[in-house]
């Protein structure tokens, strides 16, 4: 925990301001136990208990049950399957729901079932009985925003992400020591040292074997349209549709920059620079291509990539990929298209038959007083961690553990999908030395750019939606490759393409999302 | 017999409910048996076809599939105006036609060369090596083929290579999907359908084979002769199979092996509903896109049976 810079400190110490309501022995919310009945289906448990199996208490809601006298229990439906959407459709097809639904992608179900009246609206509940969620919309307006069904209410208290950074762009500083060259700081820049690191032979095993820029998933090589003053996505969702000179949605892929923007990421396919199995190689090949120490140039995620450095330093000799600058764009922008979203589609509910309103939504704002918060991120203190200096700090039991840290938290039943905040001091403290320089480089320029974060469409617009956009996307994701892989020209299909794009319902689906989107963001 | 026919005779004609009694206890252990399967079909596809309706609903799960409103035909209006529909049931066709050309003969002729196949110990070894890949889950199947067709490491490329052939990266040319999809299909799956083949030939009276050779016939008479037309019934039953299920081709082998770049003959029903319906939850749609693929498929299996009764008086019923 010493290593934790000045600086660190002083950027988690913007992260602490909760507003603690209440004194420590305050929590208490009844007098006599209250069971409540808990849906809870995402990745890692399909069900409310250590792994997913009910029996199995967990720490956190041991802890949880003493300070508050209220306890979960386990009324998960679809246990036996892992499609968390799957399960949600079953337990709302049966019609019997438990007190409480929560976990994974809930937010699209309960803003759909809620206004049919299968979820309580908490607007007037969370004004009247929760302080400290309240203090938390006070401050996050637009995450409040996001979450708003169309009728205006909200149904869930979502999971919410802390830190800022997600993916970042890694280079192998060891080739460019090894050739002689600077870190690129713009495009053009960064185009010779793809071509060196394609020409000049930077593993030195004397053949031309190396792989400039490479990704885990196909949809990365659209990340460098940022280079040329486009867009590829604006949110954490590939393709998604964007907010354009801060006031209005439109989709990237229909803008003229894109259009420019393919042109040069279709000449860096054909040159080589950008790896020619880029659609097929698939998850593995951040490993293979880093281990087989063929890959140069990646945009992957902070943490995990700079994971490598350690993974592979006895296996590559002099092996530092690390985190560098997004190179500047022809117009002199930096930008790094790809953050954390503040808000998931994740958390709980409140169902229709739960007859304990008041009681539940105290309960889910003791997940966000001091206490609760603590509980949902680090565990229980005293077993995974301490207060050291006014810091929760995870016992070395649990940073020199075999398996991850999150990983850990699961099975005590912390970091899982309830409506909490999450604590980014939690994720620093098992973060690698590389990712812990690249983050605090990040946070020396101005990168991110807004993010958006979705719309709750009316049963009209929904409909217009649903007709016009799968297949419009589609079609764009088609020409999309076929332009990268060559076997058209962007430049000259263009008008044609847009006008595809008009005739299959773009201009509705725009005309959808902006009014959706100024009857929820104002 | 006779005397318990005569006494019957000799009596009252029994009552429709006396004579299905009297069946039931005579033949109670037959309806036993049969009794699993019709609840299984009652159960899994009878009592589903109820939620059939709700491709002519605005379907929500919440109301149910009773409380949903009607719409008519407004599923398929949407379906029918979308192109991409239009070219997903032309791919659908077009390679199931393919699959049914290449695929339906060679597990007969591999039935017919492990029966002509004396070595016993050979035999068995080829047998286990062809049924082996059926046992392989698709996203393992899928994993060789990219490996096997990669532009870099893939053995395809690396043996075009020797013959001077520049590298093709296979799986993002629509050209290549089809070849590379069906004989992926016919490498997993022809071993072990040709085990109907062999049990059928096994079944053919050895006689027949006893008095051909007597008569000097050759082991390619025999085949021809004997072999064959004895397990028609079965590869004609068979076939009428295969028509039925045509338009049910393994779309999780082809979202496993499928791209953007290849949708162009790629794209299947299946697949176009997967995209469509189920990621974006418009299950009422889906249901309609389904249900238009299963009335295609009941047509082309009754078309078949019609024709095989016809012309080779075989039939399913």
């Amino acid at each position: 925990m010493r290593k934790l810079s000045l600086l660190t400190l002083a950027m988690l110490g913007a992260t602490v301001a909760t507003s603690p309501a209440f004194a420590d022995g305050d929590l208490k919310i009844v007098d006599t136990p209250l069971e409540l009945t808990i849906h809870m289906h995402w990745p890692r448990a399909q069900g409310y208990g250590v792994g997913g199996t009910a029996s199995e208490i967990y720490p956190v809601e041991e802890a949880a049950r003493a300070m508050t006298g209220i306890s979960l229990t386990d009324a998960t439906v679809g246990s036996n399957t892992t499609d968390s959407n799957e399960a949600m459709n079953l337990l709302i097809a049966q019609g019997d729901m438990p007190d409480i639904v929560g976990g994974h992608l809930i937010k699209q179900p309960v803003n759909e079932f809620g206004p049919q009246g299968a979820f309580v609206p908490l607007n007037e509940l969370v004004a009247e009985h929760a302080p400290n969620i309240q203090a938390f919309w006070d401050s996050h307006p637009e995450v409040l925003a996001s979450i708003t069904a169309f009728d205006g209410n909200y149904y869930y208290i979502p999971y919410l992400p802390d830190g800022k950074y997600g993916r970042a762009w890694f280079i192998r500083q060891d080739w460019l020591d090894s050739l002689g060259l600077e870190q690129p700081q713009n495009v053009e820049e960064l185009e010779a040292t793809l071509v060196a690191f394609r020409d000049n032979d930077p593993n030195g095993n004397g053949e031309k074997d190396e792989v400039p820029y490479f990704a885990r998933q196909w949809e990365e090589v659209n990340r460098l349209l940022t280079l040329w003053d486009a867009r590829s996505s604006g949110s954490d969702t590939y393709h998604d549709f964007y907010i354009q000179d801060d006031k209005s949605i439109a989709h990237p892929y229909a803008q003229d920059s894109y259009r420019d923007g393919i042109a040069n990421i279709a000449r860096w396919y054909a040159e080589g620079l950008i790896d020619a199995e880029i659609f097929t190689r698939g998850s593995s090949s951040r490993d293979y291509l880093l281990s087989e120490n063929l890959g140069g140039l990646t945009h992957d995620w902070f943490a995990s990539t700079s994971g490598y450095n350690g993974k592979l330093a006895d296996k590559v000799e002099g092996f530092n990929f690390i985190p560098f600058l997004p190179p500047a764009s022809p117009s002199g922008v930096r930008m790094e298209e790809h953050r954390r979203i503040p808000v998931k589609p994740d958390g709980w509910a409140i169902s229709h038959t739960n007859e304990n309103l008041v009681e539940t939504i105290k309960y889910f704002d003791f997940w966000f007083t001091e206490q609760g918060r603590l509980l949902s991120n680090f565990g229980v203190e005293g077993k995974t961690w301490n207060m050291i200096d006014g810091q929760p700090v995870f016992t070395d039991a649990v940073l020199n553990a075999d398996a991850a840290v999150n990983s850990q938290m699961y099975l005590e039943g912390a970091q899982i999908q309830r409506g909490y905040w999450q604590d980014y001091r939690y994720e620093w403290q098992w973060t690698a030395q590389a990712a812990r320089e690249g983050i605090e480089l990040y946070d020396t320029e101005d990168l991110l750019v807004e993010q958006f974060l979705g719309v709750a469409f009316t049963k009209e617009e929904q409909a217009v939606y649903d007709r016009y956009w799968p297949s419009m996307r589609t079609y764009m994701l088609e020409r999309n490759q076929a332009w990268i892989l060559g076997t058209g020209d962007v430049k000259a299909d263009w008008d044609d393409y847009i006008k595809t794009l008009n005739k299959m319902g773009y201009e509705k689906i725009i005309d959808v999302i902006n009014s959706a989107y100024t009857r929820q963001y104002g | 017999m006779t005397a318990g026919t005569s006494k019957l005779i000799s009596r009252q004609k029994p009552t429709r409910l006396a004579r299905i009694t009297q069946h039931l206890k005579r033949e109670w252990q037959l309806y036993l048996m049969l009794l699993p399967t019709v609840i299984w079909l009652l159960v899994f596809l009878y009592k589903p076809m109820y939620g059939l309706q709700i491709a002519f609903k605005d379907y929500s799960v919440f109301r149910g599939v009773a409380g949903s409103p009607w719409i008519g035909f407004e599923h398929f209006h949407i379906l029918f105006e979308n192109d991409q529909f239009l070219r997903a049931l032309k791919n659908t066709v077009i390679m199931s036609a393919y699959g049914l050309l290449f695929g339906f003969p060679i597990p007969i002729l591999l039935a017919l060369m492990f029966n002509e196949v004396l070595n016993q110990f050979f035999k068995k070894t080829a047998q286990t090596i062809v049924y082996l890949p059926h046992f392989i889950s698709s996203v393992i199947i899928a994993g060789i083929v990219i490996t096997s067709f990669s532009p870099s490491a893939g053995i395809v490329n690396t043996i075009l290579g020797w013959f001077g052939v520049d590298s093709i990266y296979f799986l993002t040319k629509p050209e290549w999907f089809r070849p590379i999809f069906i004989g992926t299909g016919i490498w997993q799956e022809a071993g072990f359908q040709s085990i109907v083949y062999l049990a059928a030939i096994a079944g053919v009276s050895p006689t027949l084979y006893e008095s051909a050779v007597v008569d000097g016939a050759n082991r390619w008479q025999m085949m021809w002769k004997i072999t064959i037309p004895s397990i028609m019934t079965t590869i004609i039953i068979m076939l009428i199979i295969r028509i039925g299920n045509i338009l049910e081709i393994s779309f999780e082998m082809i979202i496993l092996l499928y791209q953007p770049a290849t949708y162009e003959t790629a794209d299947v029903v299946n697949t176009f509903i997967y995209r469509q319906g189920l990621q974006g939850g418009q299950y009422d749609f889906a249901a309609a896109a389904g249900l238009f693929n299963a009335v295609v498929a009941f047509i082309l299996v009754m078309t078949a049976n019609t024709i095989s009764k016809r012309y080779s008086r075989t039939s399913l019923w």
